[in-house]
């Protein structure tokens, strides 16, 4: 018991000590907050000034063929309406340059939802301006008999809707239901970006710089990939307590300095339902899975010579767990599906798409349960291959180990 | 009659198609450097590696101390492996205590023993550099403390002095001579004959995973009618892999009878 202590403190300082740990740890949050900023600065820049740009074109020739555009529209934007004779003309002007673009409305414009532009310069920002321009007089133009700007505003932007959900004859929380078990897949992914990946290089580094010989002296192979896979989880905790208090820290902090938090989809944090049953799957799919895919990295380091190699052959492994990403509308939707039951199922794919059905409640109890026995048995089968591939290939410094051999007495 | 502390007895070791050991016995006994050579892929490693309980042997018994060794009771066995290599991001202090935990120390006495290592191979102020910041000479002195830390009854050394430069191959040799003096069995593989005239009290000649030379430094000499271990490991090599294998030359001895 001491020494799978002193291999997990061993494994978890190592890690955690590290420069580069905290300043991953620090620094994706830091860069996903900086992208949010600037995105949003930016696009507001973009909006603003193809606004300015759309107050000042006055060059624009238009033709309406199709009887939709109100003239009233085009001379509030400045601008006339030219004759359907005059289109070869214009657009050579506009070719020329002498006009900064023709805008031809056709006459089976309602039946084709079809109009043509054409644009003195392949200017981005120029285009965008046109774009709006002739888009705002299109329907401007068609809204106008609705009469009041309310009514106008309404049938351009739509309502929000406000919804109520019946579940079993009982009022539900919609969306909200999905949130807490919904955690549980990007809690997964989470540990996958940062912990799966220190199980391989915690055995191929260890192999590689040749200290295994003396630790495997002093300490038994399974007590060894014991204390890695529990020092492993100790760094996960960590990282996830650090992203939490974070996310707290920002909920908290972002209304006291004018940036109120609005979450999408909108969920509301006060109607989140914390369902026990999908609480424990979610967590024991999460558990299983980590372990059945930390079983799989520490064999793979173990049968390969080096941690470049290791790295290469590990990458199976991340294409299986984003797999389920390419299907999840199938997932959520339709859980019938043959492909979807396979997913459920295959030990690649079974940790990823669980959770999804797990948070969307298309997992039917006794199904749920077996996917879990199932995958439990996947995860066993991964620790024992790890623990057999680790002990006949920690000392293999050369080659890769054959996998024939696991399998031998 | 003193207790060997190491006992091999009718040990082979297959691996694949391949037998790596053949019928292998000797004795290791308390307090002697026992020096065990080959060339490179004679079974060296390999014996050592199942005398540690790491390879499985496919028959015979390897005991120490009249046991199979485990990692349950290997902590009285101190090992420099020929592989060697250590935690390169981990910190000189915390390595030396980590691995003397495994041995079974407890922390306060880890840490005591290297500090008053660290202090004599005068690398104290290294405690809390990281292992990759070390020259490799460092770096082989830290494994040294490692394999030496819990007062070790049997110490097995892969090639201790391989990259070593002189004043650090002496501080070495003077390590094993302290040890030896103090009862440590100390099994050496080496490929510097001079090393072995000046510390084994026996040693054994292995030629493809057979004992070709066994006995003490002074009983082998006789048998071969040399002088030179060298002329005697030259000898050995150059003798056809088919004859049988070899009878200890003598009874275990004292290193005076060298």
């Amino acid at each position: 018991m001491s020494k799978l202590r002193s291999v997990i403190r061993h494994e978890y300082l190592t890690i955690v000590k590290q420069p580069s740990f905290w300043i991953v740890m620090i620094a994706i949050p830091a860069i996903i907050a900086l992208i949010g900023v600037l995105t949003i600065l930016g696009n507001k820049g973009s909006s603003d000034r193809i606004q300015e740009i759309s107050k000042d074109i006055k060059n624009v020739a238009i033709i309406d063929k199709s009887g939709l555009i109100n003239t009233e529209v085009v001379k509030a934007a400045d601008l006339t309406l030219s004759s359907p004779a005059e289109t070869d003309a214009l657009r050579t002007q506009v070719r020329e340059g002498k006009k900064e673009a023709l805008i031809i409305y056709p006459e089976n414009l309602s039946k084709d939802r079809n109009y043509k532009l054409y644009l003195s310069s392949d200017d981005l920002t120029k285009m965008g301006a046109i774009s709006s321009l002739s888009d705002n007089i299109l329907k401007t133009s068609l809204f106008l008999p609705l009469g009041s700007p309310e009514v106008i505003a309404l049938a351009q932007n739509g309502a929000a809707a406000d919804m109520t959900f019946y579940k079993d004859g009982r009022e539900s929380a919609g969306f909200n239901e999905y949130v807490v078990p919904g955690l549980f897949v990007v809690l997964f992914y989470i540990i996958f970006a940062f912990s799966i990946g220190y199980m391989l290089t915690s055995v191929s580094e260890e192999k590689e710089n040749r200290s295994m010989e003396m630790v495997l002296t002093y300490v038994q192979p399974r007590t060894l990939i014991l204390g890695k896979l529990l020092a492993v989880m100790l760094v996960t905790l960590t990282q996830v307590a650090f992203f939490g208090l974070l996310g707290t820290l920002a909920l908290v902090i972002a209304p006291h300095i004018g940036m109120p938090v609005s979450l999408p989809f909108g969920i509301d944090i006060t109607k989140l339902v914390f369902d026990p049953t999908s609480i424990v799957l979610g967590f024991a799919f999460l558990f299983t899975g980590f372990l059945m895919y930390a079983g799989f990295m520490t064999a793979t380091a173990a049968i390969a010579p080096s941690t470049k190699e290791a790295n290469s052959f590990s990458g199976v492994f991340f294409i299986g767990a984003f797999i389920p990403f390419y299907f999840i509308y199938m997932i959520a939707t339709n859980p019938e599906n043959p492909i979807v039951t396979f997913l459920t199922y295959f030990p690649l794919t079974s940790p990823v798409v669980s959770l999804i059905r797990n948070a969307v409640g298309n997992f039917n109890g006794a199904e749920a349960w077996l996917a879990l026995a199932v995958m439990f048995g996947f995860m066993v089968i991964s620790i024992w291959v790890a623990i057999r591939a680790f002990k006949l290939g920690a000392l293999e410094f050369s080659q890769v180990l054959k996998i024939s051999s696991l399998f031998k007495k | 009659m003193t207790e060997p502390i190491v006992s091999v007895r009718d040990f082979s070791l297959t691996i694949g198609s391949k037998n790596i050991v053949k019928k292998l016995n000797f004795d290791v006994l308390p307090g002697e450097v026992f020096a065990f050579l080959g060339a490179n892929g004679s079974g060296k490693t390999s014996t050592i590696r199942s005398l540690l309980g790491i390879y499985q042997a496919t028959t015979g018994t390897l005991h120490v101390n009249g046991a199979p060794l485990t990692p349950e009771n290997a902590a009285t066995v101190g090992y420099l492996p020929e592989e060697r290599g250590l935690y390169t991001r981990s910190k000189v202090l915390d390595t030396m205590i980590y691995f003397g935990e495994l041995k079974g120390m407890s922390r306060d006495d880890a840490r005591d023993f290297s500090l008053a290592f660290l202090k004599r191979v005068e690398l104290e102020d290294k405690a809390a550099v990281k292992i990759k910041k070390l020259s490799g000479g460092q770096q082989q002195k830290i494994q040294l403390g490692v394999a030496i830390m819990g007062d070790p009854k049997l110490l097995i050394l892969d090639e201790p002095t391989k990259g070593l430069d002189p004043v650090n191959r002496k501080l070495l040799l003077d390590i094993v001579d302290e040890l030896q003096q103090k009862g440590t069995a100390v099994i050496y593989i080496t490929h510097l004959m001079e090393e072995v005239e000046r510390l084994a009290n026996r040693l054994l000649i292995l030629k493809d995973g057979q004992a070709r030379a066994y006995g003490t430094v002074g009983a082998v000499k006789k048998e071969f009618k040399s002088e030179s271990i060298e002329d005697i490991f030259v000898q050995i090599y150059k003798e056809k892999s088919s004859e049988v294998a070899h009878e200890p030359a003598d009874e275990p001895s004292n290193k005076e009878d060298k």
